[in-house]
């Protein structure tokens, strides 16, 4: 970080007279504030919860009526807040970029910068785990951690055109339900191990939320299906989720990423597994109790980790294909048509490009996202890492279906004289907002 | 109770403008008072106060991002006091800067800005963290292991295990991946014990990176795992030194959990002797801690401590109160894996079951054993 000379200052803090002391003294603190303001009432209440009933802040996702799931693993539970008209603002005339030129909009530019300076930290002690967008204001709310320890300070940011704006949850009607159980009543002792329940991805379909995780202390493959609104008791479902492998074995697999789509006609869970195949479950198997046995339709590859599943609907064929942002390469685009007939894998192998498989459709894109989600038809939001930078992330508009922008490669266009194949320059003009 | 280090210090003056850092009375933490401001701009510039007094992290700004947000918080008017309190905590070792803009406020001919730099130190520091334990304890390991424990004597932050905790030939020579890159790191609530798992691909025999790269272990080879000095606790402070538990590897253990072929030590009756159970092989030692209960002979569990040694296949239960004579039982649960995945039910890996046949265990295995009287009889 730059340390600032006064007179390198934004000329907005000059403007302050910044650095210039007065006569006037400053108080220390040590004293309570006591009688010295007994006086008149407050003009405002006193300070609202932010954090409430929140241990930690995860993945994210948006059910019916604004209602906002999130997932606390510390709290080991899954939240479902009922946002009010108030606590959203459509972002309406938000510009988004020029689709013909593949050229997207910087929505937040350094956001670790900002999201630290809003929490009042460093940069580098802001984690963001998850994105998502609210489809109707089209507002990008984001779950954030300030620190890294066991105390961890949870946030539910927003995005109100290219400003931070925390979202206060004090107010906002609220319900959980602890996951994986109720917090035991027998004190754990302190030198015992505590289980928990890693939640990894949350989904809503159809009156229930589908939630996915990891336990620390089982390689455990449980799926909850809970109905929402959450009713007193405990209505969860757990699904043991057994893989074939090669044909000749089977064994337990962890969902890490899944999404709930009509196929068809039927609804299906598709979920990606922490060792890389893409599975098929049809909703109606996932029964309380039951052991079900995806469909291996296909896989992502070795030492693949899934960022974000979702799907999207391109703005050249207008057909529905299902995405999968991968940490270690690009993301895979698959049809979603595809996905109800491709015929499951006995040997768990590569994705096969023959004529009945998933290759067909699927292709490798060229994207290096941390988060992604779809804001519209034809934009995608993202945040990804500067790539000179150590520090600056931004969060910015990619146009679909190809999640690929100019500025981030080197083009002829770019030059004033340069060839313009694909008249770019005929279209420079075009921009879409929200 | 914390002491401020500031950058300015100075007496107030009776009745001028002033800023303070001080404890927030209606709550836990600290809040900015700006004292001895007229009462009647206060109360008429309302959402004024946003930039009448502010507060910011200080210096935070890089060339290309300089208009940093504010802190987020909220902003009580008390007569001639405005008060900002933070909607988080102030952080202790960060820098902030209060501005008091008296221009803003509407004095007429009134454009002073006070500004106080705090701070809050952080923590005298403690023994720097190390690892206090790994497990499986054994230094010989199948091949199929699934999982280890590593333990650390503090509360650690996240985020750095990739970087940090990686599998190595004994020789030095690189293991490359040997270990799952989890999309959420595996600790536990307390930040004190993290799981680490070995690739599942690679581990489940005929995945494509099982076939593309083989097991993560060889048989008969030497590794180490290795914890590094990255990993830090959540005071910032990095292990005292680098970590290594060296191991060599021997054949799989593919086989459901033998209960029948665990040895049952009973306690005698009046004492709160431990009961004792041992394994023939290795056990999970986090699943060991939930994974066996004992009840009596009326089905009521029975309240007491958890013993685990001699490589995780020794269970030691001592109970509250003393035993009564009679007939017990052990339950175990069927999720109780050994370290590779293995449960009571089957082996981490199975036999392929066609649909009809696929269902999981969930019963609850149950082994009866008698608390004597000292004399051999109840």
């Amino acid at each position: 970080m730059k340390d600032h000379s006064v007179s390198g200052l934004h000329s907005r803090r000059d403007a302050l007279g910044l650095g210039a002391m007065s006569g006037v003294g400053l108080v220390l603190a040590g004293s309570f504030l006591g009688a010295e303001a007994s006086q008149a009432a407050p003009l405002k209440s006193p300070m609202p919860l932010l954090a409430g009933p929140l241990r930690s802040a995860g993945a994210m996702t948006f059910g019916p009526g604004d209602v906002l799931f999130v997932g606390d693993i510390m709290g080991s539970a899954v939240h479902a807040f009922a946002l009010r008209g108030t606590d959203l603002t459509p972002q309406t005339g938000v510009l988004l970029g020029n689709f013909h030129n593949f050229e997207g909009a910087t929505l937040v530019q350094g956001l670790d910068l900002r999201l630290g300076a809003l929490l009042g930290t460093t940069y580098d002690n802001v984690v963001i785990n998850d994105m998502v967008v609210h489809q109707p204001t089209q507002q990008i709310f984001l779950s954030v951690e300030r620190g890294r320890g066991a105390d961890v300070i949870p946030a539910i940011v927003k995005v109100n055109r290219g400003r931070l704006e925390l979202l206060k949850l004090d107010g906002i009607p609220h319900s959980k339900v602890s996951i994986p159980d109720e917090p035991n009543e027998t004190a754990r002792l302190e030198f015992e191990p505590q289980q928990v329940y890693a939640i990894t991805d949350v989904k809503y379909y159809n009156d229930e939320i589908f939630v996915t995780g990891i336990s620390n202390h089982r390689f455990a493959s449980t799926l909850y299906r809970i109905p929402y609104p959450f009713n007193g008791q405990k209505a969860t479902t757990t699904v043991e989720i057994w893989h074939p492998v090669h044909g000749e074995f089977e064994t337990r697999a962890p969902i890490v990423r899944q999404l709930i789509l009509d196929v068809g006609g039927e609804p299906y869970l598709f979920g990606v597994y922490g060792c890389t195949p893409l599975v098929r479950f049809p909703l109606a198997a996932l029964k309380d109790g039951a052991h079900v046995r995806g469909d291996t339709i296909g896989e992502l590859g070795y030492g693949s980790n899934p960022v974000d599943m979702l799907t999207f609907n391109s703005p050249f064929d207008h057909k529905d294909y299902l995405l999968v942002t991968i940490d270690v390469r690009g993301g895979m685009q698959i049809g979603v048509a595809e996905l109800g007939t491709a015929p499951p894998e006995p040997t768990g192998g590569a994705i096969d490009f023959g004529p009945g498989g998933l290759g067909k459709t699927q292709r490798e894109l060229p994207i290096r996202t941390e988060h992604m989600a779809i804001l519209n038809p034809r934009w995608g939001v993202a945040i990804w890492r500067h790539p000179k930078t150590a520090y600056r992330v931004d969060l910015g508009t990619l146009m679909s279906p190809y999640f690929f922008d100019r500025r981030f490669g080197m083009s002829e266009m770019n030059w004033p004289d340069g060839p313009d194949p694909f008249q770019y320059r005929e279209h420079r003009n075009e921009v879409d907002r929200v | 109770m914390v002491e401020l280090i500031t950058s300015v210090r100075s007496i107030a003056m009776a009745n001028q403008p002033a800023l303070a850092v001080e404890p927030d009375p209606n709550g836990v933490g600290w809040c900015v008072n700006a004292y001895d401001l007229s009462p009647d701009l206060v109360a008429s510039v309302g959402a004024g106060l946003e930039l009448v007094l502010r507060v910011m992290v200080a210096d935070a700004a890089v060339a290309d991002v300089d208009d940093l947000p504010d802190i987020s918080g909220e902003r009580e008017a008390m007569g001639g006091t405005v008060r900002f309190i933070p909607d988080f905590p102030f952080e202790p070792g960060v820098r902030y800067r209060a501005i008091l803009d008296l221009g803003a406020l509407g004095e007429p001919g009134v454009g002073d800005v006070l500004t106080h730099e705090f701070s809050f130190p952080k923590e005298a520091p403690d023994a720097e963290p190390e690892v206090s334990q790994v497990f499986p304890s054994r230094d010989v390991l199948p091949e199929n292991l699934l999982r280890f424990y590593v333990r650390f004597s503090r509360p650690m932050q996240r985020g750095r295990v990739e970087a940090n905790i990686a599998v190595h030939g004994l020789d030095g020579s690189p293991a490359p991946d040997v270990l799952y890159r989890a999309p959420v790191e595996l600790w536990d609530t307390s930040m004190t014990c993290l799981t680490v798992l070995l690739d599942p691909g690679r581990l489940k025999r005929g995945v494509g990176p099982n076939r593309m790269l083989g097991p993560p272990l060889k048989v008969g080879e030497r590794y180490m795992l290795a914890v590094g000095p990255g990993m830090i606790d959540a005071n910032g402070r990095p292990l005292r030194e680098r970590f290594t538990k060296a191991f060599t590897v021997c054949e799989a253990v593919r086989a459901a959990i033998a209960i029948e072929d665990w040895r049952v030590l009973p306690p005698k009756a009046d004492s709160r002797d431990p009961l004792e159970l041992t394994f023939p092989t290795s056990l999970d030692w986090a699943g060991l801690w939930q994974g066996i209960i004992v009840v009596s002979g009326g089905g009521e569990q029975i309240s007491g401590r958890v013993g685990i040694d001699q490589d995780e296949m020794r269970w030691r239960f001592t109970p509250d109160a003393a035993w009564q004579a009679g007939f017990h039982s052990i339950r175990i649960s069927p999720d109780l894996e050994d370290a590779c995945g293995n449960t009571p039910y089957g082996a981490f890996d199975g036999p392929f079951r066609s649909a009809e046949q696929i269902s999981l265990e969930t019963t609850v295995r149950s082994v009866p054993f008698e608390v004597k009287g000292a004399r051999g009889r109840t």
